[in-house]
């Protein structure tokens, strides 16, 4: 990417910025770092959600609690990008640690969908303000995080690309952990060629995270590749509800055919378990989250209360007051589950029930599952196509209005892309086309077939 | 208050005793640190009490629990693990994993505990205390071990007290600890000390922490019941005596209220308790109680180990206390039991002269050599008292470190001066000097004298040599010397008329002191019998 092209995005800031609230906080030093760049990225700009550790620029999360800390080492990722030549324009805003669907959640305030230039509508989240980059044509592609579809359900709502690779692809060394055992890092784009040649450079085994994919499973992966020009794609039964405005409906079915022309089998599939996707997340996800927001005290670094550290007996009550609304009912979600009453009826069914849903993708596929030694099935799918969301952007104001009537609302616009987070697939979301605002299908393969995937998108793009 | 005032008052006042009609149980639960050299989780330095004076300095970003980062495992925490599972006879698990333990404190930063809660490290053990070895009134007593976990240290809280501030220290923060519980198996604080004293010292032995009380690196929580009522568990006893002061305290307390007819309001419900000096006071009851909300750690891998690392572990095992002292009390050592137990017991490592192991070996090469020089006439007692006895005292004496003695006197050349004792070239008052003089000597030197040592013409240059053949008239001259400055007529009538034949021991005695022992006792014997004119 040209230097003059670099520039003429970067100019598009200020203004997309205070019309989208886009950024948490911005690079002074683009100019300087775009001339010195090399690398295969050389030349590219990115935003980087605001829940990955930077040195330079402040990492807060979206919270009050974080206000201001700067973190003393870069998350690996950013500095493989850096490396890589790519220059990042800002931080960028997010559902607070990541917890939400709408990027209404922020401390910062919302961040507003750049494809409705008349009113004010969501971006989808949590991943916000690295798609809105994307859509405002700010950066080239941007850095999210995908615990249960915060980087597919805004790249769907801003109709850009949004892949969330197989689990333990890409390092979280440095990424602040909302719930480890689902917290992905995503990439999105509009461009399929840079979303790739991002992920090969972030597509690496980390010794500093303990959940990296090692690299003989990495090599083990690279075996087990789609070399097909007609695939066998699936579409789940489970995840085409009535419910599901007929609109969306009609964009899956002109994806389908545009599929089944260019020569590909489509052909349903059954994974009924993808309906205890909603309550094993939402069991697992804030337990762990509660645990990781533990660390929270104000003692070493972010805000802490001015007078007092004990309220009514209790530790750290005065600072921890600051964490949002949302945040904070995740928290006493959390805690409910991991307390010792309920402790086996929950959370040790919901980790029962997340292994079933695994197998059930290990039935479905053709590919075997090098993680957990499921052979393949012969007569299995090579992916699966389903839609991003269930529903369309709407105003912030109504978003807020309907989470105000029932805190669950919300929760159910992620039903769609959960599934494959508690399976740790490659997924991909993709715009539906060009007059479907606001809607995405996904494409989804077997664990480790991250390559195969992108590969494939080609077709639909 | 009152109450509590009462109780300290009587134990001051009386000696400490367990009532048969009041049965005790206890439990013990062990808090080791691993001195391995990086922490549990980070590569930080494990250095906590050697930093002490340096807050905060072995930290990494982990350590402070930052945003963005992860635990690491630091798998040489295994072999130590596995070392103490396999001494302290338990099941190892082979698939363990790593769960959180939720609880806000200032100096946890993580706001949770990584260890092992679901699925621990090791499990069923048991450790045998002996009559013999271990000064229990039972020939021999089991304690089991529940279980033994790998889990992280927390930081340490200051408390500034004058300006009502707690300063946090995170040197601690992450370092590997083996928590150990066992079964309530205790019966009498006997059985608890020795139990204390055999695991400190097998955690020593193996390498597996400095089994310090008073520098943390092994703490200890006391749970206690009398007479199965509901148990007390007792935390905050840094040292031995506030362990054994608060079970005593404890125990009183739960008979008193027992007695008073207060037991079944009273000692239903389970409590911690901790220990301010000089009573028990309560920290936590059922309405307090902590939900720790387990959870298993979701980043961390289980630890798997393959079905041969066990065993290769027991091959890496030296032989254990209670095998070596077994060794070292029989044949060809004969060593008494004290004795053994200065080989073997390893006490605090830092104002120590000598390891354990070092002593050991020394002792056991040259009594190697000794008895191959002095073959079948060789006497099991001569390295014992010569080592034990005469080196350490003198090395502790000229405060020299048993690792300069060996560089002086190694092995061989100390079973050359026993053999020179053993076939009587010196004697014994002159070996003392002679050992003394070359420790001393080479102290001087600044430890650099590194010629090697001549003993023979060492005893020659100090006339230390026995002699063999004394001109009569010059034995006389001192024996009749001897009597003279005795003065003591009725000493002399008594050895003379036999009824104070003792006293002439004392007369030879003098004459060994005046010749530094190179004339042998026999011959003042005859020579003094020869003056008297002793008949008997």
């Amino acid at each position: 990417m040209s230097i003059k092209a670099a520039l003429k995005r970067l100019s598009r800031l200020p203004s997309a910025q205070e019309r989208f609230n886009i950024f948490t906080s911005i690079s002074l030093n683009v100019n300087n770092e775009l001339e010195t760049s090399s690398g295969p990225l050389k030349g590219l700009l990115f935003g980087i959600k605001d829940n990955i550790v930077t040195k330079d620029m402040p990492t807060t999360c979206g919270s009050k609690i974080l206000l201001d800390y700067k973190s003393p080492f870069d998350a690996t990722v950013v500095d493989l990008l850096k490396k890589a030549g790519a220059v990042a324009v800002g931080k960028t805003n997010l559902d607070e640690f990541g917890m939400g669907s709408g990027g209404v959640h922020s401390h910062f305030g919302p961040t507003f969908n750049p494809l409705y230039k008349d009113g004010n509508f969501i971006a989808g989240g949590s991943s916000s303000g690295s798609a809105a980059a994307v859509a405002a044509d700010v950066v080239d592609f941007s850095l999210g995080t995908d615990t249960g579809g915060s980087v597919r359900l805004p790249a769907a709502y801003t109709s850009i690309l949004g892949f969330k690779p197989s689990y333990g692809r890409i390092s979280r060394h440095g990424v602040v952990a909302y719930a480890q055992s689902l917290d992905t890092v995503g990439i999105m784009s509009k461009d399929l060629n840079v979303l790739q040649r991002v992920f090969r450079v972030l597509d690496k085994y980390d010794p500093k995270d303990p959940t990296s994919l090692n690299n003989s499973l990495r090599s083990e992966a690279s075996k087990h590749l789609v070399h097909r020009n007609t695939l066998k794609i699936g579409v789940p039964m489970e995840m085409n509800q009535d419910v599901v405005p007929f609109e969306i409906r009609q964009a899956l079915l002109k994806v389908i055919e545009s599929l089944m022309a260019a020569g590909h089998e489509i052909l349903p599939v059954s994974l009924p378990s993808v309906k205890n996707a909603l309550p094993i997340y939402y069991t697992l996800a804030p337990a762990e989250a509660v645990s990781n927001l533990a660390r929270y005290d104000g003692i070493r670094y972010g805000y802490r209360d001015e007078k007092q550290d004990i309220e009514d007996g209790t530790l750290f009550v005065p600072t921890r007051r600051n964490f949002g609304s949302e945040v904070q009912n995740r928290i006493v979600l959390g805690n409910y589950n991991l307390c010792s009453g309920s402790f086996k009826n929950n959370y040790i069914k919901a980790q029962k029930l997340r292994v079933e849903l695994i197998n059930q993708f290990d039935d479905v596929f053709r590919l075997p599952n090098i993680l957990t030694g499921n052979e393949g099935n012969p007569n299995g799918v090579d992916m699966l196509l389903s839609l991003a969301s269930m529903s369309l952007p709407i105003s912030v104001q109504d978003y807020k209005s309907k989470d105000m009537r029932n805190p669950l609302h919300s929760y159910i616009n992620d039903i769609f892309t959960m599934p494959m987070s508690l399976a740790g697939l490659p997924t991909l979301t993709i715009p539906a086309g060009n007059n479907m605002k606001g809607i995405g299908v996904q494409l989804s393969g077997q664990y480790g077939s991250d390559q195969s995937i992108l590969n494939a998108a080609r077709t639909l793009v | 208050m009152i109450g509590r005032r009462a109780y300290g008052t009587r134990l001051a006042g009386q000696k400490f005793k367990l009532l048969p009609e009041y049965k005790l149980r206890c439990g013990l639960e062990i808090h080791t640190q691993l001195c391995t050299a990086n922490k549990l989780f980070s590569a930080s330095t494990n250095s906590p009490f050697a930093a002490a004076d340096k807050p905060n300095y072995h930290t990494s970003y982990f350590d402070v629990s930052l945003p963005g980062t992860q635990p690491l495992f630091n798998h040489e925490v295994l072999l130590l693990a596995t070392k103490l599972s396999i001494a302290l006879n338990c099941d190892v698990n082979l698939n363990s994993q790593f769960d959180r333990k939720h609880y806000f404190y200032g100096d946890q930063p993580l706001g949770y505990q990584i260890t092992q809660h679901y699925s621990p490290f090791a499990s069923n053990g048991f450790l045998r205390l002996r009559s013999i070895f271990d000064d229990i009134d039972q020939d021999s007593k089991i304690i089991e071990i529940q279980q033994l976990q790998i889990e992280q240290d927390t930081g340490k809280s200051v408390y500034k007290e004058q300006d009502s501030k707690s300063l946090i220290d995170f040197n601690r923060s992450n370092v590997p600890l083996i928590e150990m519980v066992t079964r309530p198996d205790f019966t009498d604080l006997k059985q608890i000390r020795s139990f204390l004293k055999k695991y400190q010292n097998l955690v020593r032995h193996l390498g597996v922490s400095t089994g310090d009380l008073e520098t943390g690196a092994m703490r200890v929580d006391v749970n206690i019941s009398v007479n199965d009522y509901a148990r007390v568990e007792l935390k905050n006893l840094p040292n031995t005596s506030s362990i054994f002061n608060a079970i005593k305290f404890e125990y009183q307390r739960h008979v008193d209220i027992i007695r008073n007819g207060d037991a079944e309001e009273t000692l239903t419900h389970s409590q911690t308790r901790g220990w301010n000096g000089s009573s028990t006071v309560k920290l936590r009851s059922k309405e307090t109680t902590i939900d720790y909300r387990y959870m298993p750690d979701p980043e961390l891998p289980r630890i798997t180990l393959a079905e041969d690392f066990v065993p290769g572990v027991s091959q890496l095992m030296p032989e254990l206390p209670d095998q070596v002292l077994e060794r070292l009390m029989s044949a060809p050592y004969s060593l008494s039991l004290k004795d053994a137990k200065i080989l073997t017991i390893n006490s605090n490592s830092h104002d120590q002269l000598y390891t354990q192991h070092q002593l050991q070996q020394f002792y056991l090469d040259t009594f190697k050599m000794y008895q191959q020089q002095a073959g079948e006439s060789f006497n099991h007692k001569l390295p014992t008292n010569w080592i034990i006895h005469e080196l350490l005292g003198n090395m502790n004496k000229l405060e020299i470190y048993l690792e300069k003695v060996v560089e002086i006197l190694p092995p061989e050349e100390f079973s050359n001066l026993l053999m020179f004792i053993h076939e009587g070239k010196v004697s014994k008052a002159s070996a003392k000097l002679l050992l003394f003089h070359i420790l001393n000597s080479f102290k001087e030197s600044n430890f650099k004298s590194t010629s090697s040592l001549d003993l023979s013409s060492l005893i020659k240059e100090f006339e230390l040599d026995a002699i063999e053949v004394v001109p009569q008239e010059d034995l006389r001259q001192i024996c009749q010397g001897i009597i003279d400055d005795l003065g003591d007529d009725n000493m002399i009538k008594g050895i003379i008329s036999g009824k104070k034949k003792n006293s002439l021991k004392y007369l030879v005695g003098q004459g060994m002191r005046l010749s530094q022992g190179r004339i042998k006792p026999h011959l003042f014997e005859s020579t003094f019998k020869d003056i008297l004119g002793v008949k008997w």
